[in-house]
């Protein structure tokens, strides 16, 4: 029952890729406080060059913003009415994407799952095996990547500082109040499409049914837990909880991948009994392959519908499984033994540590460039100057 | 056998004294290539002297019947007369690894059945029992003639029924005994043969048929036919000669009446349809009609319930046809609403014999499953049965004293004292129906129960004691979660071998040895043919000590054990490898917080990192490509 109607790794799919497109729409709120107070002339000052009376709301009220920052001076009273303008503008631009996310994903699933599935409509255990192989890749993917997320507010803010930057110096105001609706629009579009074709590589073993809980759920997780990084929390609180959000992506990772190999093993087995095998499976003796068998319990089948949800929601995120080989259990083991490899090698790789005492490039730049500002103290300032254009 | 029955047997061993004969078989058992009885597929079968079907037997309780085998196969062979009961010689008996080794290849040996002296007529057969080779053909009914036949009837014939294979036992064998197989599915016959016999040869094909040229001397199936003449009684023996298959069996616009019950004569009983499984014999009383108009059709059904698919090229219910007149047409065919069984319990045996009180209580239940080793076996209480080295009867034999202690014969096995009764109380748990069969004795079946574990008395009800003349039975069916008491005296020393007739169940080890008044048995030791123990040395098999060849009861190394039933759950291997994957998922983790601590990059470091990246990159090209979904932004200046 819970694994019809909620699926795990759609929920930390979704959640993941909101939370993803909440940091950067947090770091575009944070950029809008500094483009009204810090860097004034990023917006343009001056009387409207904005005839075509826009036919949007976004663009009439950046019309209004120019309008207001034109005529007045900048009391603080105007800064704030700008500020807040400009987030909403943001919002608006984030909202309608998150709209078209919604849509296009809406409409891309169930495409996917009326006509695609259709191709995969033979329940064989092969293609089970393939769809968590794929998905247990990407959640690896997605879960060592996640961990750099703490850092992504710092690209993300640069990235989209230099994009806005890129369009005021080209001096065009249109461009400016564009830029503040389509960044953020088109960022949520973006994480919003990667989420809706990770949801569907994810889903291809899943029931259609498994998804839409798991998705809103994630959705809304996304969002507060977006919201509180963005109200609250500091790098390190940010680093503490992507650490726990990537263990939970991993273990079921793992479990997937294992899973997939025990789906192979099993599809090969199902080949060896012959075609009048009934797919129902089920438990004991007869049910599994005595060769390379591990475990085998007569009861506690994850897939089982008798069996209560328990042990399906066991299975969804740890990866149980009541008839274990020694396929599936190399295949979890492995699978930790490649993210601790790539850690190791990604932390190296970013010069954050050494390996047998020595350093990545990335690692020898940095170190030089610390001496450098140790020796150097007066000319560049440490740490904290780019962390006031954030939001605190 | 029993009180009356020894007697008997006693009475006839002196009138035979006077009249004493020996019918004398001389078999020579061979390949025969090309062999086609059902029309289908050509295949090598195991004959007689060169042909195939073996020759039909038929005895006068005044003779004693020899068999001289020779055995041309290229493995060890034997013969089985079923339902015999061979007078405390139970090396006779014909069943490889319980009462003999085997004939070697090349080699001779003369089975000596002692019906003048055992009291018993009827309709009976004869099969190899070793290595399933019955299955491909070597199989052949045996009538047994008395002086005078309790029901009288003018003319008899001998309907032989057998499923058919197109594929040699060996490898379907090796199929069914597989991996691959975990369910325990059967092989499932690939036809059935109906063939008659009278007067102690087989009926030739009907005139106009084209039979193939190796069994061109037998009609089977619809090339065969009964000559009925109008206003006679035939009785009809049927025999299931089947590896695996019942059939039900009818004749259309002709009753039956059942006059015999595996060599038991029984008074009359209308029966519109006779069930028989595997081994089972009946005979029956048919009147002819008395219009030859038509001629009418035999109908033997195979009972596919048993079968776990019935394939398309299947035809299970096969005819053959009585024939009054050969310019007359056959009558239009019939079918049977629902089929049943026969009623075996209802039956009264014309020779009364009241049950005896029994003393012991052997109880087998029948389960069926996936092995440790994968593969599906057969199991009574939880253990299947393996042939020991020494064929038990010679364990028997040689023990000395030792040879009452039941752990010396290896597992399933049971010591009976001398003129014990005991009850073997079968519990079929299994889904299948099961034919056991009881060699070297004809047991009472003294209850029978439809559910064995329920505590209903309609359902399961207890013993009746004192019964006056219970049905006596060499083959008893046992349908799924029914069981049945069979009620037997242990008065005929030696080794016999009760298991389910199915050869396909015995070979998955549904069988136990019965080690029966071992004391007494060895008594007739010196009547043991010295040929057979030098068979055994031919094939390199011990033939004296224990199960296992030892002098000894309890030193059984060496001796086939298993496979045993599986057990689930928490092992060692299982609980090392589970920690082995907690321990991969907590230092995996543990590198996760690893990865995310320490080797703090500071917000401006990061800052400077990225702007040097985005400058290099800006430098490459004007066209960055920033959002991969849309690929380079328009400038929109």
């Amino acid at each position: 029952m819970a694994k019809n109607l909620f699926s795990v790794p759609i929920f930390f799919i979704v959640f993941r890729e909101t939370l993803e497109a909440a940091i950067i729409v947090s770091v575009l709120l944070g950029l809008s406080k500094q483009i009204a107070e810090a860097d004034p002339g990023i917006v343009p000052v001056g009387p409207q060059s904005d005839t075509n009376d826009s036919r949007d709301d976004a663009s009439k009220v950046e019309s209004d913003v120019a309008a207001t920052t034109a005529s007045s001076e900048d009391g603080p009273v105007q800064r704030q009415r700008l500020i807040r303008k400009l987030r909403w503008l943001i919002l608006g631009g984030a909202g309608v994407g998150l709209l078209a996310a919604i849509t296009i994903g809406a409409i891309f699933i169930a495409l996917w799952f009326t006509k695609a599935k259709d191709l995969w409509a033979v329940s064989e255990e092969a293609w089970e095996g393939s769809f968590e192989l794929v998905a247990c890749l990407m959640i690896f993917v997605m879960g060592v990547t996640m961990l750099k997320m703490d850092r992504a507010k710092v690209k993300w803010r640069l990235k989209l500082l230099k994009d806005f930057e890129g369009k005021t110096t080209g001096g065009a105001a249109k461009a400016s109040k564009w830029t503040l609706f389509t960044l953020p629009l088109i960022t949520v579009l973006r994480e919003g499409l990667e989420a809706v074709i990770f949801v569907g590589g994810v889903s291809l073993g899943q029931p259609a049914t498994s998804i839409p809980i798991a998705a809103i759920v994630g959705l809304i997780c996304g969002f507060a837990c977006g919201f509180l990084i963005y109200a609250f929390a500091s790098r390190t609180t940010l680093s503490v909880f992507l650490i726990v959000m990537t263990n939970f992506l991993l273990l079921i990772g793992a479990g997937l991948f294992s899973k997939a190999v025990g789906a192979f093993q099993e599809n090969a087995y199902n080949h060896l009994l012959g075609m009048d095998v009934d797919d129902a499976g089920g438990d004991g003796p007869g049910s599994y392959l005595v060769q390379g068998n591990v475990w085998h319990l007569d009861c506690c089948n994850p897939d089982s519908k008798l069996d209560g949800m328990g042990w399906s929601i066991f299975g969804a995120i740890f990866g149980w499984t009541n008839n274990a080989t020694v396929g599936s259990i190399l295949a979890y083991v492995f699978y930790w033994l490649a993210v601790i490899v790539v850690l190791v090698f990604m932390k190296f790789k970013e010069g954050r540590t050494k390996i047998l005492g020595r350093q990545s490039a990335a690692g020898t730049r940095r170190a030089a460039r610390r001496e450098n500002v140790v020796d150097h103290k007066e000319e560049v300032p440490v740490d904290n100057n780019g962390g006031d254009l954030l939001p605190r | 056998m029993y009180f009356w029955l020894l007697s008997l047997a006693f009475l006839a061993a002196l009138i035979a004294s006077a009249f004493a004969g020996i019918h004398e078989e001389w078999w020579n058992i061979t390949y025969v290539e090309n062999a086609n009885p059902d029309g289908l597929l050509e295949r090598r079968v195991i004959g007689i002297n060169g042909t195939w079907p073996p020759p039909p037997v038929e005895v006068n309780t005044t003779d004693s019947l020899v068999v001289h085998v020779t055995n041309s196969l290229d493995q060890p062979t034997t013969l089985h007369h079923h339902g015999m009961f061979f007078n405390s010689t139970s090396w006779m008996d014909g069943a490889q690894g319980v009462s003999e080794c085997g004939i070697p290849p090349g080699q001779q040996f003369d089975y000596v059945v002692p019906i003048n002296s055992s009291g018993q007529w009827g309709t009976y057969w004869v099969h190899a029992h070793a290595s399933g080779q019955y299955v491909d053909g070597l199989r052949a009914p045996v009538v047994i003639h008395p002086p005078k036949e309790v029901h009288t009837y003018d003319e008899e014939f001998t309907v032989v029924l057998g499923d058919w294979y197109h594929d040699e036992h060996a490898v379907l064998l090796k199929q069914f005994i597989s991996i691959a197989n975990p369910g325990g599915a059967e092989p499932v016959p690939d036809s059935g043969l109906i063939y008659f016999v009278q007067n102690g040869s087989y009926l030739g094909p009907v005139a106009g048929s084209s039979p193939s040229s190796v069994t061109s001397a037998v009609g089977f199936n619809e090339n065969a036919t009964l000559p009925f003449q109008p206003g006679k009684t035939y009785r009809l023996r049927i025999v299931n000669t089947s590896a695996f298959s019942a059939f039900f069996f009818w004749i259309d616009g002709h009753d039956m009446r059942i006059i015999e019950v595996d060599g038991t004569d029984v008074e009359e009983s209308p029966i519109d349809l006779i069930s028989i499984t595997v081994a089972q014999r009946y005979s029956v009383l048919v009147t002819a009609r008395n219009d030859t108009s038509s001629n009418w059709v035999i109908h033997a059904n195979m009972d596919v319930d048993m079968f776990d698919t019935v394939p398309d090229a299947l035809n299970p219910n096969i005819t053959s046809s009585i024939t009054y007149d050969s310019s007359a047409s056959l009558a239009d065919s019939t079918t049977v609403d629902e089929y049943h069984d026969v009623d075996d319990l209802s039956l009264v045996p014309i020779i009364k014999i009241p049950q005896p009180p029994a003393t012991r209580t052997i109880e087998l239940e029948v389960i069926f499953d996936t092995m440790d080793d994968g593969t599906n076996h057969a199991m009574f209480n939880q253990i299947t049965y393996n042939s020991p080295l020494v064929p038990a009867i010679f364990s028997e034999l040689s023990l000395g004293p030792n040879a009452t202690n039941e752990n010396a014969y290896g597992p399933l096995s049971f010591v009976l004292n001398h003129m014990d009764v005991f009850d073997i109380v079968v519990k079929n748990g299994d889904a299948g129906k099961h034919p056991f069969h009881l060699h070297g004795h004809k047991p009472m079946i003294v209850g029978r129960s439809t559910d064995y574990t329920s505590s209903d008395p309609a359902l399961n009800p207890p013993i009746a004691e004192n019964q006056p003349n219970p049905i006596r039975r060499d083959t008893i069916q046992i349908p799924s979660m029914h069981s049945a008491t069979l009620r037997v005296v242990a008065d005929n020393p030696g080794v016999w071998f009760f298991h389910c007739h199915i050869e396909w169940h015995l070979e998955v080890g549904l069988a136990i040895q019965l080690i029966e008044a071992p004391l007494e048995a060895q008594q007739h030791i010196s009547q043991v043919p010295p040929v057979m123990f030098d068979h055994c040395k031919t094939l390199n098999k011990p033939f004296a000590g224990n199960a296992a060849g030892f002098a000894s009861t309890d030193n059984l190394k060496g001796l086939p054990l298993g496979p045993f039933p599986q057990k689930l759950g928490w092992h060692p291997k299982g609980i090392g490898a589970m920690a082995g994957t907690v321990l991969s998922a907590v230092l995996g983790m543990a590198a996760v917080i690893w990865y995310a601590l320490g080797g703090h990059i500071s917000e401006d470091e990061i800052e400077h990192e990225v702007r040097t990246k985005l400058d290099a990159k800006a430098a490459k090209g004007q066209n960055s490509r920033r959002f991969w979904l849309f690929g380079p932004r328009k400038n929109i200046e």
